[in-house]
């Protein structure tokens, strides 16, 4: 009862290190192990095993999300295909990611004989961390949220930037000339629409004057008119737009899957990789897919902010966090089916088209959407 | 002024999104069509060519099938102190001529096409593994 009624009063935890202490505190352990560890004089050590067992926490969870999106990548494409996709390992195919893991972790590493040994081992490790690393200041649900940067989402632009490096890494180490085409590509593609990508982002961020996820999000709770949820996809429709496109961009996904091209190069940039390398490349296509995703999710979709959950009787608040995890996982795997549902349906680009595209189309549409945004803005419409 | 006729909606996706969604929602007469193979097998049809048999009592051991067969996949071997075929199923092109030919319609062709196995010696199929008894009614 007592659990209930600290719930339903007015307490917000910041971020999640709060509410593991709030939650031990509750049980009645935190005391006794904070008295041990201060008998040693060792209390921030304390506070460091409990952030590094957050991140393994959120670290886990994004691994599993990962093997579980190649299933449903996997099962997606199959169905629109009209097959079954993997169904033998477990349940509907359920394990068959692990058995894959299984099995390049088995494989022999390969490293080619005239390759830069350092740079190559280097590359898959500079691109799979960023990619985990990104999810620090996203907010999973109510006070679910690492850390909460008070610029949270340029920090996110900032860690997502370090990709092409990786790749032209990649690609320059393998010296291998499809490796090579396949990392200028891709560097190509990413900073042509990394402009279009921060501008849209810009735009919410004038709306809510804070590069905060957390104070993003709380923009969007609440409802216009008691049935319109105040998502920012209503006020920035283009922003949108622009934002899904050239994020689906970045990830490399196919219409602009110009980084490895299977019937141009043979893999990109990744040609020469086997083994655990080639899976750490597979692992951060998908993490990057799962947090763009929760990017798009968290700027214009609400992030865990569910319209009617202020109607909710007190009695059931203590559920808000499991109601707002629901919600934000739900709404991402809205936009990860939509990613995977546009790569079945559409070809991919010409490379020339892709830079038309993202430099005369993308980056002036998005600076029109910045400016009518301030326009209305002063004008004081929002 | 090209760019004005252009299709800036983006038609032709949406059009193409709207198809593959009602793929993945199976709408209409969408079905997936895959089978599971070593599960489940798809229905063969009657005059399927597969495996040869030979029905025991009608076969007179005549060796016009021998003759006639176009790869020389069947040789006439003594079993049982009657004369009958004996197939290498790895020569046979299952063309059905030894099915035509046969003067006493004592050969006929099953619906059996797995016929893989380990070594060539095996793949020589006998009448002990061909023959069939009909069952008189």
């Amino acid at each position: 009862m007592l659990f209930l009624a600290m719930w339903t009063g007015d307490i917000m935890f910041e971020n999640t290190y709060e509410l593991i202490v709030f939650i031990l505190n509750f049980i009645g352990i935190y005391d006794p192990i904070y008295n041990v560890f201060e008998m040693f004089g060792l209390e921030y050590l304390l506070r460091i095993i409990i952030v590094l067992a957050e991140i393994a926490a959120l670290f886990v969870f994004i691994l599993l999300t990962v093997m579980f999106l190649t299933w449903m990548e996997r099962k997606v494409v199959a169905m629109v295909q009209a097959r079954y996709g993997p169904m033998v390992t477990g349940p509907r195919g359920l394990l068959q990611p692990v058995m894959d893991g299984v099995k390049l972790i088995g494989k022999e590493d390969i490293i080619p004989a005239k390759a830069d040994r350092w740079v190559f081992t280097l590359a898959p490790f500079l691109i799979f961390i960023p990619a985990l690393l990104v999810f620090i200041p996203l907010p999973f649900g109510e006070s679910l949220i690492i850390s909460d940067l008070n610029v949270g989402l340029l920090y996110i632009i900032a860690i997502s930037a370090i990709s092409p490096i990786a790749i032209l890494m990649a690609g320059w180490a393998s010296n291998n000339k499809y490796s090579l085409m396949g990392a200028i590509r891709a560097v190509a593609q990413d900073i042509s629409y990394t402009i279009p990508l921060a501008l849209a982002a810009i735009s919410v961020v004038l709306l809510t004057g804070s590069l905060s996820t957390v104070d993003i999000v709380t923009a969007q709770s609440g409802t216009w008119f008691g049935f319109i949820p105040k998502w920012f996809i209503f006020l920035q429709p283009l922003g949108f737009i622009l934002f899904l496109i050239a994020s689906i961009a970045e990830m490399g996904r196919i219409p602009f899957d110009f980084q490895e091209s299977e019937s141009e190069l043979v893999a990109g940039f990744f040609t020469e990789y086997s083994g655990m390398k080639f899976a750490m490349f597979f692992l951060a296509e998908y993490a990057h897919l799962f947090s763009v995703s929760a990017i798009v999710v968290t700027l214009f979709l609400g992030g865990w902010s569910v319209p009617f959950l202020s109607s909710i009787p007190a009695t059931f608040a203590v559920l808000i966090p499991i109601i707002s995890l629901a919600a934000f996982v739900i709404k991402t795997y809205v936009i990860i089916f939509f990613a995977m549902w546009l790569r079945d349906t559409v070809p991919r680009m010409r490379i020339d088209q892709l830079l038309n595209i993202g430099w005369k189309i993308m980056i002036p549409l998005a600076l029109l959407n910045l400016l009518a945004t301030a326009i209305l803005l002063t004008a004081g419409v929002f | 002024m090209t760019w004005i006729s252009k299709d800036w909606a983006m038609g032709g996706i949406i059009k193409g999104l709207i198809v593959t969604l009602k793929h993945v929602f199976r709408v209409g007469n969408r079905p997936t069509v895959t089978v599971q193979y070593p599960y489940e097998k798809m229905p063969v049809h009657p005059r399927f060519r597969g495996l040869h048999a030979i029905d025991e009592d009608a076969c007179i051991g005549c060796g016009i099938c021998e003759v006639n067969c176009p790869n020389s996949t069947i040789t006439i071997v003594k079993h049982n102190t009657r004369w009958y075929p004996q197939v290498n199923m790895g020569m046979c092109l299952f063309c059905g001529i030894c099915v035509d030919v046969c003067p006493m319609n004592a050969m006929k062709m099953t619906g059996n096409y797995e016929l893989a196995d380990y070594s060539r010696e095996s793949l020589i199929y006998g009448p002990d593994r061909l023959l069939f008894k009909k069952e008189v009614n």
